[in-house]
């Protein structure tokens, strides 16, 4: 028997973990262990739905391999189909690096908050990427780079492990050429062929020329990367709510139930996983 | 009032229902929806059980059941999806229960956690599978008149009786319940079978009035949760306890399994065949090893203690900060599976402890100022400790107020001590 309530809440209420079928459009070899896929969904109305800032992250579904969080690397400008960076670590990850152009994945948000483009805009901004953390780097570089206008000067700075790990190579060249804005990438061993810095990326902090009272900088990586950059920024004079970073955490809903990605009072998939450093400072567990 | 209320009228709010109804008015309900109610098995365990025949089983509405009613809301497993894959295509197809109950016998401890659970799979987005579940269920509470040995509902202000959130609240008058109509399904119950209640008397509501006051008399356990949450929210709490309650806990999660509030949960994929599977959500537990791993093998809670601290948090200032109560209703069930004594009475009685022995120490320190600056003699000292001890209050409020000595005086003295020169202290 359903009665009155339940009839409203099938109406009402949303399934928030239905994920949605969305196909590979492509998918581009970054490094031995990282491919970006871009993907499209299969429905046009959820597709023309689906709206996100840079920084909010998807739950994406692998068949028989569940679900995990990953960050779009791809700015709202672009126009092209949503795309995901991803790192070969698991059971999920290795099934959907064997996935070519026409395989469906299941898709559900954009979730978490994104990156604070009101505070941004005006500011110089320095971008710290390191490893995959330049994935989410991406989305707003890219969104900066098409609202050129709104924001100052550019640097970015990106740490790879070796000269094989660097993702984004053209887009790195790309930017590189563009006015106002300077890229640097660093490896942390080289090879024969490298013909650019060694060397970790904290070292291109203190090459780069940075006013710290005009520019926010926005970073992403390894936790021990973040929190060497977080202490060198620090020291050049940064402001705490100036520092912003994206952090990592367990997710399984994305809608701050599940309890996983908690972190002090507050849920990285709602409340993050963009932070400033202000507020991380305050979290037990730090980043 | 008194008597019977003629049929078709709107009965009051509070009612009497004599024992020898309820079977009749417990198969009335279970003709029309799935009836779940409290049941002492064959082994002595008493459970929440779905009842198919009313007449067949021995109803438990003295003991607090061993396992609290959040499965009826959130199972242990439920499927939320069936996936298959044809060819390409990769579809999930939504599983929503559908029931219609309700949950007779509920002790207010458990009902108020339902209360709890209500906001937090309401709250921003809303999860479909709860709210189905829980907006076609009626919650009937029975008031406790005997709190069992573990209780501290009273402590944690959510019972032994209530005075909101139910359809239905009961209390024992020894040969009928006293009945209260609280939400409208409440209200719909008794009207539709109204044959079953009588309206109640002063001396209905007098009796029932006197049951309460002895219950909340009768608490073995007492707690200052308040006190407890306050050291925590101060960050008043010792490394040290959150070490030994990391080096006491086994890591097996049952503190979050027995817990009416706790919701955590996972969600995974169960692969059924090549091109079929089930996404399934089960319960989890933060105090579990694996809880906030990541991909990659970092882990922000590696250590135990971290992972206790966390819990110990989330259930204290941050449900309050957020929900304003705490995600601890008092039923002490985590004190019953926890042979490590990680548990709410525990953890709560060794933060206030370890307080007040810290503001013992602070006291102490500060009278043997006071008595070296020669402001209070050490008789004096001794009686300001004996009696501060009886009310609480800080040493230096107790002296001042018994007329011995004075903030000014108070705040030379420990000026002098620390070497600072005279502030601006103003006479108390």
């Amino acid at each position: 028997m359903e009665d009155r309530a339940q009839t409203l809440v099938r109406k009402m209420v949303p399934n928030i973990y239905q994920p949605y079928p969305v196909s590979v459009h492509g998918v581009k070899e970054e490094t031995g262990d990282i491919k970006t896929f871009t993907l499209g969904f299969k429905d046009q109305e959820i597709q023309n739905r689906f709206t996100f800032r840079p920084g909010q992250f998807v739950l994406v579904s692998v068949f028989n391999c569940g679900e995990a969080p990953i960050s779009i690397c791809s700015s709202p400008t672009f126009s092209k189909g949503l795309q995901l960076s991803i790192k070969k670590m698991g059971l999920l990850t290795g099934e959907i690096h064997r996935y070519t152009e026409g395989d469906e994945v299941g898709l559900r948000g954009p979730y978490g908050n994104g990156f604070p483009l009101e505070q941004l805009c005006g500011h110089d901004l320095l971008f710290v990427g390191g490893g995959i953390g330049l994935a989410p780097l991406r989305s707003l570089i890219q969104y900066v780079l098409s609202k050129r206008s709104q924001f100052g000067g550019v640097t970015i700075l990106y740490g790879a492990r070796t000269p094989q790990d660097i993702v984004f190579k053209d887009d790195l060249a790309a930017w590189d050429k563009e006015e106002d804005v300077q890229v640097t990438t660093t490896v942390y061993r080289d090879n024969p062929t490298w013909k650019g810095e060694v060397g970790p990326v904290t070292r291109l902090l203190e090459k780069a020329t940075i006013s710290p009272s005009n520019t926010k900088a926005i970073i992403c990586g390894h936790p021990a990367i973040i929190s060497y950059v977080v202490f060198d920024l620090l020291k050049m004079g940064f402001a705490e709510e100036d520092i912003i970073t994206t952090l990592e955490r367990n997710m399984k809903c994305g809608v701050g139930k599940c309890g996983h990605c908690s972190i002090g009072s507050k849920f990285t998939c709602m409340h993050g996983p963009v932070f400033t450093y202000r507020e991380i400072k305050t979290f037990p567990t730090g980043f | 009032m008194r008597g019977t209320v003629g049929k078709g009228a709107v009965m009051p709010n509070e009612l009497i229902l004599n024992k020898e109804h309820l079977t009749g008015f417990l198969r009335k309900i279970a003709k029309e929806r799935e009836l779940i109610a409290p049941i002492k098995n064959s082994y002595g365990d008493t459970l929440f059980e779905v009842i198919s025949s009313v007449d067949d089983v021995s109803l438990d509405l003295e003991s607090r059941p061993a396992m609290p009613p959040k499965d009826f809301f959130l199972p242990p497993t439920e499927t939320l999806f069936n996936y298959q894959r044809e060819g390409k295509q990769y579809r999930f197809e939504e599983v929503l229960p559908d029931v219609s109950r309700v949950l007779f016998g509920l002790r207010s401890c458990d009902l108020w956690a339902i209360l709890f659970l209500d906001v937090v799979f309401q709250e921003n987005f809303k999860d479909r599978y709860y709210l189905n579940r829980r907006s076609n269920t009626i919650l009937i509470n029975i008031g406790c008149h005997e709190p069992m040995l573990n209780c501290f509902c009273k402590s944690a202000k959510s019972g032994p009786f209530l005075t909101q959130g139910y359809d239905l609240q009961l209390t024992d008058l020894g040969d009928r319940f006293f009945v209260e109509v609280g939400r409208p399904r409440g209200r719909e119950l008794v009207d539709k079978w109204d044959y079953f209640f009588t309206s109640a008397t002063q001396k209905d509501r007098d009796e029932q009035y006197e049951i309460v006051l002895e219950a909340e008399s009768k608490f073995g356990q007492t707690v200052d949760l308040d006190m407890a949450t306050s050291r925590l929210i101060n960050h008043e709490v010792d490394d040290a306890l959150w070490e030994e309650l990391g080096n006491r806990c086994q890591g097996c999660g049952g503190c979050a399994y027995v817990c009416p509030t706790c919701y955590c949960f996972n969600i995974v994929d169960r692969p059924v065949s090549e091109t079929q599977g089930e996404r399934v959500r089960m319960h989890d537990a933060c105090t579990l090893a694996g809880f906030t791993r990541l991909a990659g093998g970092y882990n922000p809670r590696q250590e135990r203690s971290r992972r206790i601290r966390r819990r110990f948090y989330h259930k204290l200032p941050f449900a309050i900060e957020k929900y304003h109560r705490p995600s601890c209703v008092g039923c002490g069930r985590c004190m019953e599976i926890c042979f490590g004594r990680v548990d709410m009475i525990h953890f709560i009685k060794m933060v206030c402890e370890r307080g007040k022995k810290a503001s013992q120490e602070a006291s102490l320190r500060l009278g043997e100022i006071l008595v070296q600056a020669g402001l209070i003699s050490r008789e004096e000292l001794k009686v300001a400790l004996e009696k501060q001890a009886d009310t609480g209050k800080p040493l230096g409020i107790q002296l001042i107020e018994d007329g011995l000595t004075t903030t000014k005086e108070i705040a030379l003295a420990l000026g002098c001590q620390l070497r600072i020169p005279e502030t601006a202290g103003t006479e108390g």
